[in-house]
């Protein structure tokens, strides 16, 4: 019996669980930053540690040490709160993803739709960050995320529904298991849907060309402005994990998830997935300019709504045909 | 009292877009800027103070610190003024390696203006790229005239080195890689869509609008109109050589870019010819001390347009007045003009647009009536 909860207290705190989600942040941190400089014909980190392996754990822990300004006029409460919860929202998230077996931590019926969720209270939070730090860049920054979120969030429903509807079930870990079974990963079976997810999950995470919320050199750093110290380290912890929690998702429900591949042990297999995913966030950031916010959700409205509308009704005539 | 309809963004003395201190206060509504004020100054350094008190010699090193980037464009800009107050002419060859180094000047300061107009569009690859390849330039300046920056080339009555066979093989290779270079920029600013999306009609300056308001350079250029010193009133070598006035009618950011690419390719072909034609002899005529008692007005177009050096001697070693123009300073105007009515988001690009360089521009002090001292000019506020 202490076994089994000592097993399980493992599981929680190291492994799949926080130690190991904050290290996976840190190490896709690396590899975004690396790729996306060699891109650039840059070197990217160098320094500290092997390649620079080390560098976002040194930013972190540097962050950490820095002197933590609170603006005068900031709600203060509000302020000290939303970095925590910024942080913390994205690991919930990564609790419900099978990341160790075809099983996840928590796993029920229904927790897509907690993850769907978690996705918009990220948003949310970042918008209570910017009204709450009160400065004209922090409060065009929250405002603009938000407008980016009425824009991206109901096709990024839609294309999440989709493989549920295919396996009759809202539950991650048994759209992974359909997976697996049926041996076909839902990438070939539904490419929009695949190509749409992408899309959302770059203006989630506020990558170019949707870093609208945080565009340096319109807004400063947008709705990150006014926060120091421990508290820009809560928000670059929460962003990496934010990144890791993007990249398991397509890796998880389109890209088959945790599944053993012949020799390769399911975690093996799910991190190159991931990291797949993070590659793929990577070079499509490299590519584009900053999209303006009208031009944002006007495409978002015009194109992508429409298409994974249409996804989902390919998917409803492919059902009734076939069964 | 109801609420007010407009907040009031700053952007500067220090913002992520401006590469140099210098202060606007927007006032937007909504989305849409409805006014804008530019508060000038920041970096007054005194130097026309520092012109008058230093001998015709020493004032060449100023006039080559007034700028970072056009540091060719002020010296060829002061030689000509000094050597017309002294009564003395630089000789042909130094003309035309005067003219060589003003067109690779050229080419540097367009490729780092593309690379952050790049940037304020959030197009870091872009940017990333151009100054990579700009890094060519740069070093081809270092082996030519010992400094990557500063080149220290002009001097009064000529040029201090002369350009070797062996360094115009070098400048033909260096532009042999670059004009591949540049031609590719093109293609990608004309096909790339979100940038077109970023760049196509926005910041409108109508070619009637940019004369009344004194725009100079590839900012009325890209206006539409055909407006170069070079042609209209050549000096160095520029009478010599073939070449056009690139302009296009977009009169939006977009042909401010593209304006900029075709100068440098036009830049290639001017430095091109003049290595062809350079005449040989000697690359400079002494020079005497002083300069008699006269008064004249230097105009050169550098790469952000036309500047203009005004000096008055006295009939002794140092100059009476000493007067600079900048090109930057012309074309506040027009651009607060433009900066009016647009998107928050469009400012950076808008404000990039004319290719600032504030810290040469910042010299204006006016006297406060009844006050004792000067204060700078604070508010200029058109349209």
């Amino acid at each position: 019996m202490t076994q089994i909860i000592a097993f399980e207290i493992f599981e929680l705190l190291v492994f799949p669980g926080i130690a190991f989600m904050v290290l996976m942040g840190f190490l896709f941190e690396w590899v975004d930053r690396k790729f996306f400089a060699r891109i650039q014909s840059r070197y990217g980190p160098l320094y500290t540690g092997p390649v620079g392996i080390l560098q976002p754990f040194a930013d972190f822990v540097k962050l950490l040490s820095k002197e933590d300004m609170v603006p005068r006029a900031c709600d203060r409460g509000l302020f000290t709160f939303v970095p925590i919860l910024y942080a913390t929202l994205p690991l919930t998230a990564l609790f419900l993803i099978p990341i160790a077996s075809e099983a996840g931590l928590v796993e029920f019926d229904g927790d897509l739709i907690l993850l769907i969720f978690i996705f918009g209270m990220t948003t949310i939070a970042v918008f209570l960050a910017g009204w709450s730090s009160m400065s004209r860049f922090s409060i065009l920054g929250s405002v603009r995320s938000v407008l980016q979120m009425l824009s991206y969030e109901i096709p990024l429903g839609l294309v999440l529904i989709g493989p549920a509807i295919a396996t009759k079930s809202l539950s991650i870990g048994e759209i992974v298991r359909w997976q697996a079974s049926n041996g076909a990963w839902f990438l070939w079976l539904q490419p929009i849907g695949f190509a749409i997810l992408v899309i959302c999950l770059l203006a989630e995470l506020e990558l170019i060309p949707f870093d609208i919320p945080e565009a340096e050199t319109e807004i400063v750093a947008g709705w990150r402005t006014e926060f120091s110290g421990r508290k820009l380290a809560m928000f670059r912890l929460g962003r990496d994990l934010e990144i890791v929690l993007a990249a398991s998702v397509v890796a998880s429900i389109y890209l088959g998830g945790a599944q053993a591949i012949g020799p390769i042990p399911p975690a093996f297999s799910f991190i190159l997935k991931a990291l797949g995913a993070l590659l793929i966030f990577s070079f499509t950031r490299a590519l584009f300019a900053r999209l303006r916010i009208d031009q944002m959700i006007t495409g978002m409205w015009k194109f992508l709504l429409p298409l994974a509308i249409a996804q989902v009704a390919l998917l409803q005539i492919e059902l009734g045909a076939f069964g | 009292m109801g609420y007010a309809s407009t907040i009031k963004v700053p952007f500067g003395p220090q913002h992520p877009a401006l590469k140099e201190p210098e202060h606007f206060l927007f006032e937007v509504e909504g989305d849409t800027v409805v006014g804008v004020k530019p508060r000038i100054g920041y970096v007054h350094r005194g130097m026309e103070k520092a012109f008058e008190l230093g001998t015709y010699t020493h004032d060449l090193y100023l006039a080559e610190r007034i700028c970072g980037i056009c540091t060719a464009a002020h010296t060829t800009c002061y030689t000509q003024a000094v050597e017309e107050l002294m009564g003395i002419e630089a000789p042909p060859r130094a003309k035309y390696i005067r003219t060589i180094i003003a067109e690779l000047e050229r080419i540097q300061s367009h490729s780092l203006w593309i690379g952050i107009v790049a940037h304020e569009a959030g197009f870091d690859t872009f940017f990333m790229y151009v100054w990579r390849d700009r890094e060519a330039v740069m070093n081809l300046f270092e082996e030519l005239t010992g400094g990557r920056v500063l080149h220290a080339m002009n001097a009064i009555g000529g040029v201090r080195r002369d350009i070797t066979p062996e360094g115009a093989s070098k400048i033909r290779k260096v532009l042999d890689y670059f004009e591949g270079r540049t031609k590719e920029y093109l293609r990608v600013i004309r096909t790339e869509q979100t940038f077109l999306k970023r760049t196509q009609g926005v910041g409108i300056l109508k070619p009637n609008e940019a004369v009344k308001l004194g725009a100079v350079g590839p900012t009325l250029r890209a206006s539409g109109r055909k407006d170069d010193v070079r042609i209209d009133d050549p000096y160095v070598a520029y009478g010599e050589i073939p070449f056009n006035a690139i302009s296009s009618d977009g009169c939006d950011a977009l042909s401010r870019t593209l304006v900029r690419a075709e100068e440098m390719i036009e830049s290639i072909r001017i430095i091109r010819h003049a290595l062809d034609k350079m005449p040989v002899g000697a690359i400079r005529v002494r020079a005497p001390k002083v300069a008699p008692p006269a008064e004249t007005v230097s105009r050169v177009e550098a790469p952000r347009g036309e500047l203009i050096h005004y000096a008055r001697s006295n009939g002794t070693a140092k100059p009476e007045r000493y007067k600079v123009r900048s090109p930057t300073l012309a074309n506040i105007p027009s651009l607060c003009k433009t900066l009016t009515g647009i998107h928050v988001a469009d400012i950076p690009i808008i404000l990039a647009g004319i290719d600032p360089c504030f810290s040469c521009m910042d010299r204006l002090l006016v006297p406060v009536k009844g006050g004792g001292g000067t204060r700078h000019i604070a508010k200029l506020r058109v349209g």
